[in-house]
């Protein structure tokens, strides 16, 4: 069907010329709705040199319905779900926020923005976005320290 | 049937105040009878409940849309491709595919990626072959185009690819839109347009009829039924100044969209009997603010609408033929039309009925309804009708009686 025509065009420019810092592939060669994207740590950020591993999830319903992206590398940060889940809130990945015409490319690279640029207002994390803002010294030596202990 | 009681009303009130439009029904349903609007509002506001019982008869089928955000979309869109069926006419049904593919240069200029609409195009397509070999085939309803209107996948398709040329028409011609909009153009478009289930507003509306349907000659008028005074839904046509072959038409109540459709000028129904007793009659006028049946525009351009608006929802007399009283007979200058001569005219041609009317006296208000009373539903009759002298002798009242 329609949908699967184009998931793998996306992920074939994907595989193609992949964004900075992102790789993907499927999870599973005979299903195009898991994918296994590695993402290195943006430079500058307290996450480089970390290598993460983020499971992407295209629902049946795609590109109609939004992706979900989550985090199985853990990861000190105050838009990732600090549980076994991972969860990355992304604005555009809301329901109602989301547009049929957005690629998943563009939200792989607008998730590793956020890891350098956290968004704390939008935050899951609210303890880690009060940290973010207010002892940012003390966030990014955690986050750090996280990244060397499971990213590395 | 008892009187409402005030919480009743009260919720009745609410119900049309706060209409929610059904989430669970089809995405598209079959053509069904606008009777059951009226019914929806017959004890709710007085104004609602006169405009769906006019509408009931002036747009007698319906089309409901699942209100889940694309409601306007979709009606326009399945209209668009109902319209083009209706037609009947192969080469045209061509030309409008080559044009709505043409479109994809709208979209290449804003930096829509091809292979990320592609699939959208290719359900857009997929309608149109179905359309083409319905019309090959003889196909003797538009079923088809209901069911795959009702395909998740196909729907959502369609209504995307609407979207993205919409938003990629408004932010090539911004001059026509941007005054209209209280955000910035590009963010209107990025949250209102390209998304999933935000519904259309006026302006998206617009810019979806001026980029998609325009093209195809075909006319736009929204039908809103809204508590402005009037008896009658208050009908606005998106681009008057065009010529066009068919009009879709919706029904806007706050929120949400529906398809309505005209009554078909072949349908007769029989408004003889009413005329004869005004033109036969010394009246007066039973409500002097009301505006007369000539000078309302929108009520003369409506073939053979009948005087009494609520006679449409009764029995046809054609179905259950009545005749006259011999008490008729014996006073009435006029006969009672047989059924071949209601297809010629509303007014018997071998009558001269229109010089009996002075001048002076403009002819009833053949839309009023009475003024209706909060102590519970009502049939609602022509005044004329109800009168209980007139009962007896007009065979108007006997669908009627129960």
């Amino acid at each position: 069907m329609g949908s699967q025509k184009r998931i793998a065009k996306e992920l074939g420019e994907l595989v193609q010329s992949p964004p900075d810092g992102i790789t993907v592939e499927l999870a599973d060669e005979s299903n195009l709705y898991d994918w296994k994207v590695h993402m290195e740590g943006p430079e500058g950020s307290p996450f480089e040199k970390g290598r993460f591993l983020i499971k992407l999830t295209l629902p049946t319903g795609y590109p109609f319905k939004p992706p979900s992206v989550s985090f199985a590398t853990k990861i000190y940060h105050p838009n990732v779900t600090n549980d076994d889940k991972g969860s990355m809130c992304l604005g555009m990945l809301r329901p109602d926020e989301w547009k049929p015409s957005s690629k998943i490319s563009a939200v792989l690279e607008f998730a590793r923005q956020l890891l350098a640029e956290p968004m704390p207002d939008d935050a899951v994390e609210g303890r880690i976005a009060e940290q973010y803002k207010n002892d940012r010294k003390r966030y990014e030596e955690i986050a750090r320290d996280w990244t060397r202990k499971h990213a590395t | 049937m008892n009187p409402l009681s005030p919480e009743e009303m009260e919720r009745f009130q609410k119900l049309s105040n706060e209409f929610e439009p059904d989430v669970q029904g089809p995405l598209v349903s079959t053509k069904q009878s606008s009777h059951a609007i009226a019914v929806e509002y017959a004890n709710a506001d007085p104004t609602l409940a006169t405009k769906t019982g006019t509408l009931a008869v002036t747009h007698p089928m319906t089309r409901i849309m699942k209100g889940d955000g694309n409601c306007g979309w979709r009606a326009v869109a399945f209209g668009y491709f109902e319209m083009l069926f209706a037609l009947r006419d192969p080469s045209r049904v061509q030309r409008e595919l080559a044009r709505i593919k043409s479109l994809n240069t709208l979209m290449d200029q804003v930096g829509q990626e091809e292979h990320l609409y592609e699939i959208f195009v290719d359900a857009t397509e997929d309608i149109f072959a179905q359309i083409s070999a319905a019309i090959q085939n003889g196909t003797p309803d538009e079923s088809f185009l209901v069911d795959a209107f009702n395909e998740e996948y196909s729907s959502n398709s369609v209504i995307t690819h609407f979207r993205l040329l919409t938003s990629a028409w408004m932010k090539l011609n911004p001059h026509r839109y941007q005054a209209f909009l209280p955000l910035p153009l590009d963010q209107y478009c990025a949250t209102q347009v390209e998304t999933v289930r935000t519904e259309i507003d006026e302006v998206g509306l617009q810019a979806l009829v001026d980029c998609v349907i325009e093209g195809a000659g075909l006319g736009v008028e929204i039908l809103y039924l809204d508590r402005s005074e009037g008896e009658a839904v208050t009908p606005h046509q998106l681009s008057p100044n065009r010529p066009n072959i068919a009009t879709i038409r919706l029904l806007y109540r706050p929120g949400h969209y529906d398809l309505l459709y005209r009554a078909e000028p072949t349908v007769n129904m029989a408004p003889v009997v009413n005329y004869q007793y005004a033109m036969t009659s010394n009246y007066s006028p039973w409500e002097q603010g009301a505006l007369s049946f000539d000078v309302n525009p929108h009520l003369m351009s409506i073939p053979n609408l009948m005087a009494d608006p609520s006679y449409g929802m009764a029995p046809s007399p054609i179905m259950s033929p009545v005749s006259p009283t011999p008490a008729q007979q014996s006073t009435s200058p006029f006969r009672v039309s047989s059924p071949q001569d209601m297809f010629h005219s509303p007014v018997p041609s071998h009558a001269p009925v229109p010089s009996t009317i002075p001048i002076s006296s403009p002819p009833p208000p053949m839309t009023s309804l009475p003024s209706r009373s909060s102590d519970g539903p009502q049939i609602r009759l022509n005044p004329l009708v109800m009168k209980p002298n007139l009962s007896r002798s007009l065979p108007i009242t006997t669908p009627f009686k129960k």
